[in-house]
């Protein structure tokens, strides 16, 4: 499945992309964030690795993930190492003078065959809500 | 009588010895991998389960997890809580449970042991920890699980707390995990103690309770042996800090006993009606 949410912030790129290169800021922002740990040495940048857990349903999904794009000001994406299959992207792009086009993307694809295709068909519209209160918090946060 | 004794050792020799040896590596992570998105589906829709405080367990190495047990011979508690765990720590993170020797040597149930059930007695436990796993048992077991639906928020272990030295041997902590819900999924009327001695399962096959219930889709259902449908009851969890080993086992079991109770009260207090939650 693929989730996209999207927003405008008023906030030059650079003044976004702080909060969303900072591994630390993440549990500020992200909804939902039910374990957000720093796995490896390198805190951030290409390489680094984070364990990260959405609580979806009943229970925290996610795993460990590795971020495989850190364009700066531009592209963070990451891909999933253990857990349920998932690529994640926050692109950031120019909107209007001063502001910042944020889009957040999530695909992932749980095992399990044709149950794994129900979990992702039931568990998309949370997922979706999860990234669209994830974009609010960000906005919030950088323009306070 | 002589007869009466040859026929009991026999039974017993039957059922001990169908009884699978304890192989970790019978666990199969790929096997739970593919089974967690449909546990997560029922856990999830049908179960609406929450389960708090995963957090609490140490991040690595062997622990003791020490729950109380609801819902008969299908119990929805161990479910959600296997679910939550592989999904939190991830299905490489070794994870063994105690089952009853009936629920392990059941052929239609010899799926569990890739979830990495294993027949609850010492050794098995020790074998567990020892590998660095974590271990869940539920001390209460076949005793707790029948208990009446109207105790369903006391954790009764029935003095049972041989845990508690497994935890000293083995230099581990133990981590409650307080659960709601499981014993709403039948309507429990009353554990048979008193049918298990009249007919000798006590004996024969470690069963202490021959239990009477009115569940799906049996309507009266005696000893649950074939399980039951459960409601859908709304399963709540929350595991606590760990509880390290440090003084006699009575004070450990007490404090594990308190930990336990007020995780189930605290719980309770949140549900408004049985079964909806």
């Amino acid at each position: 499945m693929r989730v996209e949410r999207r927003c405008v912030i008023a906030a030059d790129r650079a003044a976004v992309w702080k909060i969303v290169s900072d591994p630390d800021s993440y549990p500020s922002f992200m909804t939902n964030l039910e374990r957000w740990e720093v796995t490896s040495e390198q805190r951030s940048g290409i390489g680094a690795r984070y364990t990260v857990h959405w609580k979806i349903g009943s229970v925290p999904v996610g795993g460990l993930i590795e971020v495989v794009e850190f364009d700066e000001c531009r592209d963070l994406a990451w891909v999933g190492i253990t857990g349920v299959n998932l690529r994640g992207r926050i692109r950031l792009r120019d909107a209007a003078e001063g502001q910042t086009k944020v889009t957040f993307r999530l695909s992932y694809q749980a095992p399990g065959g044709i149950l794994g295709y129900i979990a992702d068909r039931i568990a998309v519209r949370q997922v979706g809500r999860t990234l669209g209160e994830t974009l609010k918090c960000l906005k919030r946060l950088v323009e306070s | 009588m002589g007869t009466l004794a040859d026929i009991m050792e026999w039974t017993r020799h039957q059922v001990v010895s169908r009884v699978p040896k304890a192989d970790l590596d019978q666990r199969d992570p790929d096997y739970i991998r593919d089974q967690l998105p449909g546990t997560w589906l029922v856990a999830s829709l049908y179960f609406r389960a929450d389960v708090q405080g995963l957090d609490r367990i140490p991040a690595e190495g062997p622990v003791l997890l020490v729950g109380n047990h609801s819902g008969g011979n299908v119990p929805p508690d161990t479910f959600v809580f296997t679910l939550a765990f592989c999904s939190y720590f991830g299905v490489e993170r070794p994870f063994y449970q105690l089952a009853h020797n009936l629920v392990v040597s059941a052929r239609p149930l010899g799926w569990l042991r890739k979830f990495g059930t294993v027949a609850a007695n010492h050794e098995n436990a020790r074998l567990a920890l020892d590998s660095g796993g974590a271990l869940l048992v539920y001390p209460g077991g076949d005793y707790e699980v029948f208990r009446p639906s109207w105790e369903r928020h006391k954790v009764d272990f029935g003095g049972r707390m041989g845990y508690v030295q497994l935890a000293r041997d083995a230099g581990v902590p133990i981590v409650p995990v307080a659960s709601v819900g499981g014993q709403e999924s039948a309507l429990f009327l009353n554990r048979g103690q008193w049918l298990a001695k009249l007919l000798m399962a006590d004996k024969l096959l470690r069963l202490k309770s021959i239990p009477i219930s009115l569940a799906l889709p049996w309507g009266l259902n005696i000893s649950d042996l074939a399980g039951h449908i459960p409601l859908p009851a709304k399963i709540a969890i929350e595991v606590q800090e760990p509880i390290e080993v440090d003084g006699d086992d009575q004070a450990v079991h007490d404090k594990v006993m308190a930990s336990l109770q007020g995780g189930v009260d605290r719980l309770a207090a949140k549900r408004r009606f049985p079964v909806i939650g």
